[in-house]
């Protein structure tokens, strides 16, 4: 059970699918163990995985649910931006945010008449702006603290930053964080643990001792203690997050290949002198993948938790960057900004729903236990 | 199983300095110099502000020496042995913040997390339990759909929201006021109170900061009590102690939750190192005088002595709890202590 | 008695406590050391209001509870840093003079007059008074005395920048019991406000076994390695065993301190200074201190009668103490705390060497606006170092208004241009095509300064000018700041109401090694005057030499000066005697009327 999950900091669920024990990763009393039959093809089994996710409604809702967070924050820069797409401006036309991602990769400049200008001030421009025409770090020291209206559809925080902007922009930044830790906790995980289920004796002996290391560790704590020392950076968070929560991912890919690893195929691989590595990453791992790939999906979800916890303490988070957490942060001390407390969380709190569902999806899908009881 | 005990108790020591390693390094290695913080901020001095160069000499000498009274000029490697060997006789040191012996400190706040902790974990249990059990025996009803999505909706509320949406809506702000929005106790709290007044004094508290640490228990545990449940229903001897006659009430009760009760306990063993790092956000909110609060205060203070004495006592709970979950389960499973897995 | 808190300890323990934004707060209140002008808001006439109802004889009794954001991190007199700790040791340890805090000249306390001071000006005469006794009963005399500065003096005592403060001692020694005399190293026009500092510490309390006695002051300026171990034993006993029970001469006693919930003093009833002429007298039977870490939860305490006095937040001042209700309860009194914050440029930068640029920058950020929507109006723009409120603060100083074409025109006049159409202004600087890219740093939890930061970089942003924020932890900030290692700086300084001594911060002998010279600034004519400053001991030449420095600034802008800071405290309406001073608010004068008296059968004095 991973009831505090954010607390301990572990991004892939300490609870385990009930095969196998959380500290000893050794079987314990329970069903009859089936393992997955091998894939006939790679692709033949995911495109039956989709097929049967598509039969649960509610994970295929999650699934569409993170299609659009990942397409908002791929075109944050479309939905909120203080340029405008088009503009006509004395007799020209102009397409602004496509010239400025030109500007930022150096491969064009702005045309002498548009450097700097306040683009919603120009005199005789016809222009067509973005849905929400700001960027979030816009700041309006006339407009503290609006409530939601016409202007600011969510409302603005005690600089007058527009608050759906920064949850806009702020999409990226979760969506990153989650994307980049689990990519390194998978990487450290899966190697980790292949070796430990495949090697056995002291290989096994010692990554078992560091899984009970790294579960001792109050590992919020530890991200604390290393987030709020080291000057703020979003990739130290995400590097940090990935260092402390393999340990999921690590003792699941350590059972399965301890239960792959006596089949009789891997056992023919090995008698016809395939090496160990091959055997390893090309036979085993493929169809250990499964677990893995659930705790991956549930794992993006926990580092979000956690670096929106992170900068809610104000720690982690560069000065200049507005994240979920961050406005959730102001929230919490102007308590009469209501909307900055009821947004971002909001926000933080369909997306990780969103990911849960897609994994438990992923997971009936994958597990054949559940999948003989329904 | 006597040697099975021993084995994990010895495998025990590694794991541990492993632990305190960790946060050892980590303090250590991380930029920024604790003498600083303590021998008042740097930058003021003399007059109106700043200070003149001679006295820099000075100041920089006061703190060298500050350092070295507290070992801190020594190399790292000896630092931490020094370190261990106070550990032995409980000696964690004197907090770099008040010069108080930093085991007091901790004592102080121990109970205060506890009472938190220990009232969260009885919460969840009382909850999740029945909740899970009822999910499993009454499998795919609406029920246990509902309680399903319910369970996954909680799990995915992030602590900190929930958190400050009752500091924002409940606690006095500009919305409702049915909780307190800080502290254990009212602040005319006196001594002479009835038993009854102070326990419902502490209840108004602690029921918002209970509440929140134990939500996503409700959602975690219950869950995990129906997979295990539904795990032992599908086994052999169920449905022999069905055919042999007993009531569905008496094989529920007696031999399956008997069975599927056992790895909650092991739940403990994950539960315990949330102690310390999983108050800190709730404590920090409430303003609750707990070890969370302690270690994020001593973090930023560089309080080196506190904050390793508080992974030190975190990783000690830890592996109290997971040796405890592996000696229980090798005392139900006779297969873990005796039979080696087959390779 | 303490409350005029000497300035080298704001200046540390402001900038330790703005590291946390929180903490911050408890400074706005607990300085208690501002504004030159009498309080605005009509606070005279409710003092009269008051007199009518009530007799005006203070009359003693009732408890005032104050708000503390946290715990004092401990309450040993020399070693403690934070101002929490001082204000409560303000009022238990007394000094040898005081700042009269109307008139702000000093005036004698435990000293029975003014030191005579000698023709060279290095030798300063002390006659203690006779009648001081300590709160366990002790008398005071010149040992006390004595033993209190070869504490601070004592290398081993963790309390470096005390020691630093009184660095010019060379000698003390006593001529009769009740007299000691001070040799000075060199003269200084602030010596007798310093040597007036010294806070009078019981020998026998904190010296039991006289481990100090056979050591003198010149004694101490030695290296630890040569002083006897008995110095040693002294420093370890005094550093480690009086961090939670400080006694003094004071005329509130420390009676108990629940970590985490409240600090409790009680009135002496056998203060020396009881119906003395000079002497503070006290009428509030008990000061306790609430500590509340959470300033909103410390406003429902304060509304809910929980709490007498508290320090209120920018935003508390302007939401949630309106109501009609709260202002029947309280009163809120404003006053400016003697600080100023500032950005600091790098003068050594290839970008700010140029003065030009330096003040573009200033014309770039709008302090008016940033008063009235981050301050919350709770601030004044400055344009120079010196404490607003001083009679050295030049008032006809030009006011460099928010204007971003002159920073424009300026910029172009530096030879700034986007010659290359990226957005960012650049020029040819040493012969590298350079843009107009810095970075400024910030120290972690300030939330203040962080939203400064931020509204120059947006606005620089729209003119050319690619700033970055950069938020650090304040002892990699402090490493930072002191190696030159930044092209600009946020930061604050604060003084205290007396005089200051420039030189530390201006003088170019004080941008090497880790001095507060920090920004590296560099002018002949300037150092002069600091020089000649130093030892002027006349006040009007000193303001006319002040004056010309403040132009010369004034035309440079090595800092941007941004605003010196206003507090706001509301204090539960039964108290009388509530007045702002040029110091601040002063509740040791406070007392409540027999009829209003809230709290006080249960007075238990130790």
């Amino acid at each position: 059970m991973s009831s505090k999950q954010i607390q301990t900091g572990s991004v892939t669920p300490v609870n385990p699918p009930p095969s196998s024990s959380p500290a000893t990763g050794e079987k314990r009393g329970g069903g009859i163990e089936s393992s997955p039959a091998p894939a006939a093809s790679a692709e033949g089994l995911w495109l039956n995985v989709w097929k049967e996710f598509r039969r649960n409604p509610i994970a295929l809702a999650g699934f569409y649910a993170v299609c659009v967070l990942a397409l908002t924050a791929l075109l944050a820069d479309f939905l909120a931006n203080d340029k405008p797409y088009y503009l006509s401006y004395r007799g020209k036309t102009y397409f602004p945010i496509f010239r400025s991602y030109l500007v930022g990769a150096r491969l064009g400049q702005w045309p002498p008449e548009l450097l700097n200008v306040d683009f919603k001030k120009l005199e005789g421009a016809k222009a067509f702006f973005p849905p929400i025409p700001y960027r979030p770090s816009n700041i309006d020291l006339f407009a503290p603290y609006e409530t939601p209206s016409k202007a600011h559809w969510l409302g603005t925080d005690k600089l007058g930053r527009d608050v759906m902007a920064g949850m806009i922009h702020g999409s990226r930044v979760s969506l990153s964080i989650g994307f980049v830790a689990v990519g390194i906790a998978v990487i450290i995980g899966v190697i980790l643990g292949a070796l430990a289920g495949y090697f056995g004796s002291w290989i096994d002996l010692t990554v078992s001792r560091l899984f009970e290391i790294m579960l001792s560790i109050p590992t919020f704590f530890l991200l604390i203690t290393i987030a709020a020392l080291l000057p703020p950076s979003i990739f130290l968070t995400m590097t940090i997050i990935g260092l402390t929560s393999w340990v999921g991912i690590a003792r699941f890919t350590r059972n399965e290949f301890l239960k792959i690893r006596n089949l009789d195929y891997v056992t023919a691989a090995i008698a016809l002198g395939v090496s160990n590595r091959k055997v390893m990453f090309q036979h085993i791992l493929p169809n250990a993948l499964a677990p893995v790939i659930v705790s991956v999906v549930l794992g993006i979800a926990g580092a979000i938790l956690v670096e929106s916890s992170l900068s809610f303490l104000g720690i982690g988070v560069p000065a200049e960057l507005v994240t979920w957490g961050s406005i959730l942060h102001e929230g919490s001390s102007a308590t009469f900004a209501w909307w900055l407390a009821v947004f971002p969380g909001a926000a933080i709190f369909i997306t990780v729903l969103s990911y849960y569902l897609v994994g438990e999806g992923l997971r009936e899908v994958l597990d054949p236990r559940l999948r003989g009881l329904r | 199983m006597a040697s099975y005990t021993l084995q994990r108790l010895l495998l025990l020591i590694p794991t541990f300095i492993g632990v305190t390693l960790i946060g050892f390094l980590v303090m250590r290695l991380a930029p920024g110099d604790p003498a600083q913080l303590r021998a008042a901020g740097g930058l003021g001095g003399a007059g109106g502000a700043g200070i003149s160069l001679q006295k820099r000499g000075v100041v920089d000498q006061a703190l060298a020496q500050w350092r070295a009274q507290f070992g801190l000029d020594r190399p790292l490697h000896v630092q931490y042995a020094i370190w261990l060997k106070n550990l032995c006789t409980f000696n964690f040191g004197d907090s770099f913040k008040d010069n108080q012996p930093v085991w007091s400190k901790i004592r102080d706040r121990v109970p205060v997390t506890v009472r938190l902790n220990v009232l969260s974990i009885l919460l969840v249990y009382v909850v999740a339990i029945p909740l899970g059990i009822y999910s499993a025996t009454h499998v795919n009803s609406l029920a246990d759909r509902v309680t399903t999505l319910a369970a996954f909706v909680l799990f995915a509320v992030p602590l900190v929201w929930a958190a400050t949406m009752a500091i924002v809506f409940v606690c006095g702000g500009d919305f409702l006021y049915l909780f307190p929005p800080a502290g254990l106790e009212s602040l005319d709290f006196a001594s002479d109170w009835s038993l009854w007044k102070k326990l419902k004094d502490q209840a108004w508290h602690l029921f918002l900061p209970v509440v929140l640490l134990s939500y996503d228990g409700f959602a975690g545990l219950s869950r995990y009590m129906r997979s295990s449940m539904l795990d032992v229903l599908g086994q052999d001897f169920v449905q022999v102690a069905r055919a042999k006659g007993l009531a569905e009430r008496v094989v529920i009760l007696k031999h399956v939750l008997r069975n599927s009760l056992i790895p909650q306990v092991t739940i403990l063993a994950s539960i315990l190192p949330g102690l310390i790092g999983g108050s800190v956000i709730i404590e920090t909110i409430f303003s609750i005088p707990g070890l969370g609060q302690l270690g994020y205060e001593s973090v930023l203070a560089r309080d080196y002595p506190t904050v390793m004495a508080l992974f030190t006592v975190s990783a000690i709970l830890t592996l109290i709890g997971i040796l405890i979950s592996d000696l229980l389960l090798a005392a139900v499973d006779p297969r873990i202590a005796f039979g080696r897995r087959q390779q | 008695m303490r409350k005029s808190i000497p300035s080298r300890r704001l200046a540390s323990d402001l900038e330790m406590l703005r590291r946390s934004w929180r903490l911050s707060l408890a400074l706005l209140f607990c300085l208690g050391c501002g504004g030159g002008e009498p309080a605005e808001t009509g606070n005279h006439e409710t003092q009269k209001v008051a007199a009518q109802e009530d007799s005006a004889t203070p009359v003693t009794g009732d408890w005032l509870i104050s708000h503390a954001l946290s715990d004092p991190e401990q309450l040993n007199p020399l070693t403690s840093n934070d101002a929490s700790a001082s204000e409560i040791l303000g009022y238990v340890v007394e000094n040898l003079l005081q700042r009269d805090p109307r008139t702000l000249d000093l005036k004698p306390y435990i000293a029975e007059a003014r030191p005579s001071i000698s023709q060279d000006k290095l030798s300063y005469t002390f006659k203690i008074r006779r009648d001081v006794h300590f709160q366990d009963g002790h008398p005071l005399n010149g040992e006390d005395v004595l033993f209190s500065i070869k504490a601070i003096k004592c290398p081993l005592v963790n309390a470096p920048f005390l020691r630093v403060y009184y660095d010019s001692v060379v000698d003390a020694r006593l001529l009769d019991e009740y007299t000691i005399q001070f040799k000075i190293k060199e003269p200084y026009f602030l010596n007798e406000s310093v040597l007036g500092d010294i806070g009078v510490l019981p020998r026998h309390y904190y010296d039991p076994l006289d481990l100090l006695k056979n050591v003198t002051v010149a004694d101490l300026q030695k290296p630890p390695a040569q002083l006897p171990p008995s110095v040693k034993q002294f420093a370890d006993n005094f550093n480690q065993n009086y961090s939670r029970n400080p006694m003094g001469s004071g005329p509130y006693k420390f009676q108990s301190w629940e970590t985490g919930r409240e600090v409790s003093l009680v009135r002496d009833e056998q203060y020396w200074g009881n119906g003395k002429r000079g002497i503070d007298q006290a009428y509030i039977d008990r000061h306790l201190y609430r500590i509340i870490n959470n300033p909103d939860a410390a406003l429902v305490t304060l509304k809910s009668g929980g709490l007498d006095e508290m320090g209120l937040t920018p935003i508390q001042q302007v939401r949630g103490t309106d109501s009609e209700r709260f202002k029947e309860q309280f009163k809120k009194y404003d006053y400016f705390a003697p600080n100023y914050s500032y950005i600091g440029w790098n003068n050594n930068h290839p970008i700010f060497r140029d003065p030009r640029v330096r003040k573009a920058m200033t014309y770039f950020t709008n302090r008016q606006q940033m008063v009235k929507s981050i301050l919350f109006g709770l601030g004044e723009v400055v344009e120079s170092p010196i404490y607003f409120f001083r009679p050295e603060y030049d008032k006809n100083l030009p006011h460099y208004a928010f204007d971003p074409k002159k920073g424009l025109e300026l910029l172009r006049e530096a030879g700034w241009r986007d010659t290359d159409g990226d957005g960012v202004l650049d020029k040819m600087i040493d012969g590298k095509k350079t843009p107009l890219r810095f970075e400024i740093k910030v120290n972690s939890g300030n939330t203040t300064r962080k939203s400064v930061a931020l509204t120059l970089q947006d606005e620089l942003k729209k003119h050319g000018i690619d700033a970055s924020v950069r938020e650090l932890d304040w002892t990699i900030f402090l490493d930072d700041v002191q190696n030159h290692k930044f092209d600009a700086v946020m930061l604050g300084w604060s003084m205290s109401v007396a005089e200051q001594d420039a030189y530390q911060l201006w003088h170019s002998s004080q941008a090497a090694n880790k001095g507060s010279n920090f920004i590296s600034y560099k002018n002949p004519r300037v150092d002069h005057i600091l020089e000649q400053y130093r030892r002027e001991f006349d006040p009007k030449k000193r303001i006319e030499l002040y004056r010309e420095f403040q132009r010369i600034l004034s035309d440079e802008q090595p800092y941007t000066f941004l605003f010196v800071n206003k507090a706001v405290v509301a204090v539960q309406r039964r108290f009388r005697g509530v007045e702002v001073l040029p110091v601040g608010l002063r509740p040791i004068e406070w007392w409540v009327p027999r009829a209003l008296q809230r709290y006080g059968q249960r007075l238990t004095a130790n």
